[in-house]
């Protein structure tokens, strides 16, 4: 899963960024208002942690500003300001979480994956389609009962197709999921997970829709 | 009666009734004056009297007087007693007079006097008999007179011993009726919680009282603000040190969870810059506590160029790292008044925001010059300088530049501002014209 992290300490933003990658995140960090604005606009991320105090541009501003403009991505605020007062105005703003600074990261990666579950609709964090059963904590793929090693691209690429089940989504769109920035993307990288990720788990898992992208069907696929 | 004199109560009644005992005590003596005069006047009129009566009946008669028993039907009568003289003999008297006589020979007739005859004091009277040679001296005893005085006395003064326990009842009573706002204000200050600091209401208080709860009422506002700003700075350094310990956290567990020996590595060295960083803010914020406490530093006789130097010893392997140049332009010593300790607090965070806020390689100037009889303390630096509207707000706590990415507490200027306060000192801060980066000038005045 990408998302943005928006911190301007330096020292908690790098920690962050390392803790939620080491638990199988990808992390764009960004450190001010401007930017944050400028990359949810761009929709590439599942979920955003927002920090309050950010220069240029209030956090909260931002999110309220966006969630006018109809952009729901998750947000979760992530601050020092732990006032009542503010945690309700920081929800009612628009964000979906409030947390309050420290935060343990292995509580942080879990409230990102309900948040990113709930965002698609999923009342379970494990899930199942047709008779793949995925865990994103844990990590990991069964099928029929049958545990399947899968690398990291290759999970993250099946998380999200099955977070999108029965949705095409199109290569670029993949491609978001599974990178971050300065991450160097061969050209047919998705294709070369996908067709891993078939051979593995059986050719009707995954279909081609030409010249769109890729879909996991909801049911089994006959035919 | 220690008590009785501590209270209000107790001390004006105690005053009221002394004072009121003076007074009478000193009307009673003044009337025992005027009628131990009046009586004086009175019976030496009586003496004069009875003496012309006992001249006009001193008719030749050589008789021992024998009627004195009958005199004795009044109580007074034993203290009254006559003699008669012919020439120098004493031809007949009184049977209470004594046998000597009351007055001398040459005593001239007509005079009162008041003499003591065995030991008994009288005041005597003499007129001249009809017969040739005869005198007639009457006298009374000087006592009965003072009786007569007492007993008029004893009747203004009995009244006088049974009133004033009443009027001390009395005047307590109503000073204490008197005392009330008082006593209603000491209970209400009483019944007060510790924690209360809302004024008290003067409406409805007497004059007297009135100036007494207004400067309470102010001693509570200013307490108050206190506790505010004190309350206020608690839940400031709260907040702020919740993001370096969040983030020594995020690193700490970060080097758990990264399976990468180099990413671990960087966390745990991460981890440690924000143990310093933690401790440097509290530090700062300790700093800032004192100074705001409102207790005055002991100022001395102190070398800017000194504290500048050391100043900049301390600063430069931080410097170093940046690969950035210090420098300091100073002749001989520069002697101002104040805190050696807190002048170099000041003056280090001035350095240490050139130093953090500007890029690698800048340089960072420290300048002492003599201006205008006074001293002038210049950092300046060539880094990014800071826009106008932030230069304003510098000093707010915890205030960061915009888009500042070093990881400072905000707290510096704080604690510059308040330090510079102290000493009285002028800081300004503008473009640096030579560096082209921020400068900061502080305005010593002369030592």
């Amino acid at each position: 899963m990408r998302i943005l992290l928006a911190e301007d300490d330096r020292l908690l933003g790098d920690g962050i960024q390392a803790g939620l990658r080491a638990l199988g995140f990808q992390v764009d960090w960004v450190r001010d208002g401007f930017a944050v604005e400028r990359e949810l606009r761009a929709r590439s991320h599942a979920a955003v942690v927002l920090d309050l105090g950010l220069p240029h541009r209030d956090g909260l501003e931002v999110l309220a500003m966006l969630r006018s403009e109809g952009n729901a991505v998750p947000a979760l605020v992530l601050t020092a300001r732990d006032a009542i007062g503010q945690r309700v105005r920081g929800l009612d703003s628009g964000a979906d979480d409030y947390v309050v600074k420290p935060v343990d990261l292995h509580e942080l990666a879990a409230r990102l994956r309900a948040l990113i579950r709930r965002a698609h609709g999923q009342p379970r964090d494990r899930l199942n389609v047709q008779d793949v059963s995925l865990d994103p904590a844990a990590r990991q793929v069964e099928q029929a009962g049958r545990s399947v090693a899968t690398s990291a691209r290759e999970f993250d690429l099946l998380h999200a197709l099955m977070l999108n089940a029965g949705r095409v989504l199109s290569r670029e769109q993949l491609e978001q999921h599974l990178y971050s920035w300065g991450q160097e993307i061969e050209s047919n990288a998705i294709e070369v997970h996908v067709h891993h990720l078939r051979r593995k788990l059986g050719a009707r898992l995954i279909q081609t829709v030409r010249g769109v992208g890729y879909v996991m069907p909801l049911g089994a696929v006959t035919s | 009666m220690k008590r009785a004199l501590a209270s209000l109560q107790g001390r004006t009644t105690l005053l009221v009734v002394s004072v009121t005992s003076a007074v009478w005590i000193g009307a009673s003596a003044a009337t025992w004056l005027d009628t131990r005069h009046e009586l004086d006047e009175l019976l030496d009129a009586h003496l004069a009297q009875a003496a012309s009566f006992l001249a006009v009946r001193q008719g030749g008669e050589d008789e021992e007087l024998e009627h004195g028993r009958g005199a004795n039907l009044h109580p007074y009568a034993p203290r009254v007693a006559f003699q008669v003289f012919q020439g120098p003999d004493l031809r007949s008297r009184s049977i209470d007079a004594p046998s000597t006589p009351f007055v001398a020979l040459d005593h001239e007739d007509g005079e009162f006097a008041t003499v003591t005859v065995q030991g008994t004091p009288w005041r005597v009277f003499s007129a001249p008999g009809s017969d040739h040679e005869v005198r007639v001296v009457v006298a009374e005893q000087v006592a009965a007179r003072n009786d007569i005085a007492l007993a008029m006395l004893r009747s203004t003064l009995w009244p006088m011993l049974v009133a004033i326990p009443l009027l001390a009842a009395a005047t307590a009573f109503a000073i204490g009726r008197g005392l009330r706002p008082m006593k209603r204000l000491g209970q209400a200050l009483a019944a007060r919680s510790p924690a209360t600091l809302e004024p008290i209401p003067v409406q409805h208080a007497p004059a007297e009282v009135e100036p007494v709860i207004e400067s309470l009422n102010e001693l509570f506002g200013r307490i108050r603000g206190l506790l505010d700003s004190e309350r206020r700075f608690t839940a400031d350094a709260a907040h702020e040190l919740r993001t370096p310990i969040a983030a020594i956290r995020a690193q700490a567990q970060a080097a758990l969870t990264v399976a990468d020996a180099v990413a671990r590595r960087h966390a745990l060295r991460s981890t440690v810059e924000g143990c310093d960083r933690a401790a440097r803010l509290i530090d700062q914020l300790l700093l800032l506590a004192r100074l705001e406490s409102g207790i005055a530093p002991q100022f001395c006789q102190v070398d800017l160029a000194d504290v500048a130097r050391q100043v900049l010893a301390e600063a430069t392997p931080e410097a170093l790292v940046k690969r950035q140049r210090l420098g300091i332009e100073a002749q001989g010593q520069y002697p101002v008044k104040g805190s050696a300790d807190l002048l170099r607090a000041l003056t280090r965070n001035l350095v240490d925001n050139a130093i953090r806020y500007s890029p690698k390689g800048a340089n960072v100037a420290v300048t002492l010059v003599r201006e205008h009889g006074g001293t002038v303390l210049t950092v300046e630096d060539n880094g990014p300088g800071l826009p106008q509207a932030e230069r304003t707000r510098l000093g707010d706590r915890f205030f960061r530049g915009a888009g500042v990415q070093a990881t400072g507490s905000g707290l510096g200027w704080s604690i510059a501002r308040r330090i510079a306060e102290l000493h009285r000192l002028e800081i300004a801060v503008d473009h640096s014209p030579e560096l082209g980066g921020l400068r900061v000038r502080l305005a010593f005045p002369d030592a």
